[in-house]
């Protein structure tokens, strides 16, 4: 899949320490294994990789990047431990492009320098996959930057 | 008074204070419970002043605040706010009570139709309005003056208690019954005004701690199915979209008065890696510490409360007694713990019965975990 990658975005994706080669071979891998989720609603995709110290998401359409954005804190599984009944709508904007079933927001459980907490996921409730979107991902920063100063 | 007029903080208390409470967010370790009575006017008392008083002057507020934390040694934070927010923004009229929070006499919100019309405020209109003035005079203070006791806190309230401060309480719960779908309209505007208040503060500060819940919604006046309908679910919503936003990270759940029958939905209510979870009463009774543990210790971190009417009205040994069955039961709860009350400090409770709640947990809240 060949993915334009404007200069402007280009420049951020500098400015925040990603490598260009970085999110090719992360969307060229959600591509190959169908590890993303979709737009319900429109053409765009999500893709995550990176490490257990970095989790990193490209937003892209068919051909263009349009967004990365990453978190420090690591995704264990889901609070409580298990996909019970909730009381609210959780169905997402989002489906797993593996099984097709909407992508639920649910609590996941979140470790950053020995601290577990919860935090706002999406999860497949079919294939155990877990992401955030971009504006959590900014509340984690905010988090995880308190995190650091308070577990120096 | 000015700030010329106190005697300054001791930097010590603050530092020591600010380790205790940093612990049950970070779980780094310390020596044992912090106490936050969530003084209010009552600091006001402190200082021979009325609540009306405390309400009219945000800037004093935040110092006769900062200084009871140093005086009670409890968690050092410049809290600010009150009960009628967000009247006034859309139009509602407020009456100032020597010794209550202000009022709202006038509600903007009549008729069906008014509901219809009603149009949520945008993050700008919000930040120049006259709640967000008041509040971010408060805010301002404590950043400047006391700044290792500054949080970003947005104080929302859940869904009701803004829908409650927009159109008159008797209204919204006969509507409940009649035209249940123009209450959910009303709650659904609730949320999306909550979403932007947070913004606002977000933008100001950096971050955000919103304080939201269920007063209203409670099992003393609604039943289940109706707090799932008119609390749960759109506080439930309106918390989500502000995490989407980045406005966070901060949650506070403040689930006042009885939730026996419906504390179990709130397990699943979206959470940050800052959430705190308050539950006042299970029927008649305290909520019990060893049950909120139990069910949310090991999701995020817990406020074990100590009735207010003993705060109130109780002999300091009772207080004693009570907190320190609290605190005894959530010590050590996996994902932090807070001793505190159950509502907002009594305006004018004995300063005994506050320093016995902080003694139990001096007494009876050392860790045994770290
Ligand atoms: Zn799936």
């Amino acid at each position: 899949m060949d993915i334009k990658i404007t200069e402007e975005l280009d420049n951020t994706l500098k400015d925040n320490g990603f490598k260009k080669e970085e999110i090719q071979e992360l969307i060229a891998n959600a591509e190959a294994s169908g590890t993303k989720l979709k737009a319900r609603d429109g053409n765009v995709t999500i893709a995550k990789g990176g490490s257990d110290n970095l989790t990193v998401y490209a937003v892209y359409s068919p051909d263009e990047l349009l967004d990365v954005y990453a978190h420090k804190m690591n995704i264990l599984g889901l609070t409580g431990g298990e996909l019970n009944e909730i009381d609210y709508d959780d169905a997402s904007e989002w489906a797993c492009a593996k099984c097709g079933e909407i992508a639920l927001e649910r609590n996941v459980d979140m470790t950053y320098m020995g601290v577990t907490r919860p935090g706002p996921g999406l999860v497949c409730p079919k294939c155990d996959e877990f992401y955030v979107s971009d504006g959590v991902a900014k509340t984690l920063k905010t988090a995880e930057a308190i995190l650091e100063e308070k577990r120096a | 008074m000015p700030a010329k007029d106190y005697a300054p903080i001791d930097q010590n208390w603050l530092e020591e204070a600010g380790s205790l409470w940093t612990t049950p967010w970070v779980d780094k370790p310390s020596d044992r419970v912090i106490v936050d009575p969530i003084i209010l006017s009552h600091a006001a008392s402190l200082f021979r002043k009325n609540a009306g008083y405390f309400y009219q002057n945000p800037d004093e507020a935040i110092r006769m605040v900062c200084h009871a934390c140093e005086l009670y040694d409890v968690t050092p934070v410049g809290h600010y706010l009150y009960a009628d927010y967000w009247g006034q923004d859309y139009g509602a009229e407020i009456k100032v009570q020597t010794n209550s929070p202000p009022g709202i006499t006038k509600r903007p919100i009549k008729t069906a139709e008014d509901v219809d019309n009603f149009e949520v405020l945008d993050v700008d209109e919000l930040t120049k309005g006259p709640t967000l003035t008041t509040h971010y005079k408060a805010l301002d203070t404590c950043k400047e003056e006391f700044p290792h006791m500054f949080a970003p806190i947005t104080q929302l309230g859940g869904t009701m208690e803004v829908a409650t401060n927009w159109a008159a309480i008797e209204d919204v719960f006969m509507w409940m019954i009649t035209e249940p779908e123009l209450v959910d309209k009303l709650c659904v505007k609730a949320g999306d005004h909550m979403v932007n208040a947070c913004k606002a503060t977000s933008e100001r500060y950096g971050a955000n701690v919103m304080i939201t819940g269920s007063v209203i919604a409670s099992g003393d006046l609604m039943d289940t199915e109706q707090i799932k309908r008119f609390g749960f679910q759109p506080v439930s919503r309106a918390v989500r979209k502000v995490l989407n936003s980045g406005a966070g990270p901060g949650i506070y759940y403040h689930l006042c008065g009885n939730h026996t029958d419906d504390f179990e939905m709130w397990k699943n209510a979206p959470m940050s890696p800052f959430t705190i979870v308050q539950i006042g009463y299970d029927g008649q009774n305290i909520f019990p510490t060893s049950k909120l543990v139990e069910h949310f210790g090991d999701r995020c971190t817990c406020f074990g409360t100590v009735d207010t009417k003993l705060i109130d009205r109780g002999t300091p040994a009772q207080v004693y007694e009570q907190a320190k069955e609290q605190v005894t039961a959530g010590k050590d709860s996996p994902r932090g713990f807070i001793l505190g009350t159950a509502c907002e400090c009594p305006t004018n409770a004995p300063p005994v019965n506050v320093h016995a709640l902080v003694k139990a947990a001096k007494d009876h809240g050392k860790y045994e975990k770290f």
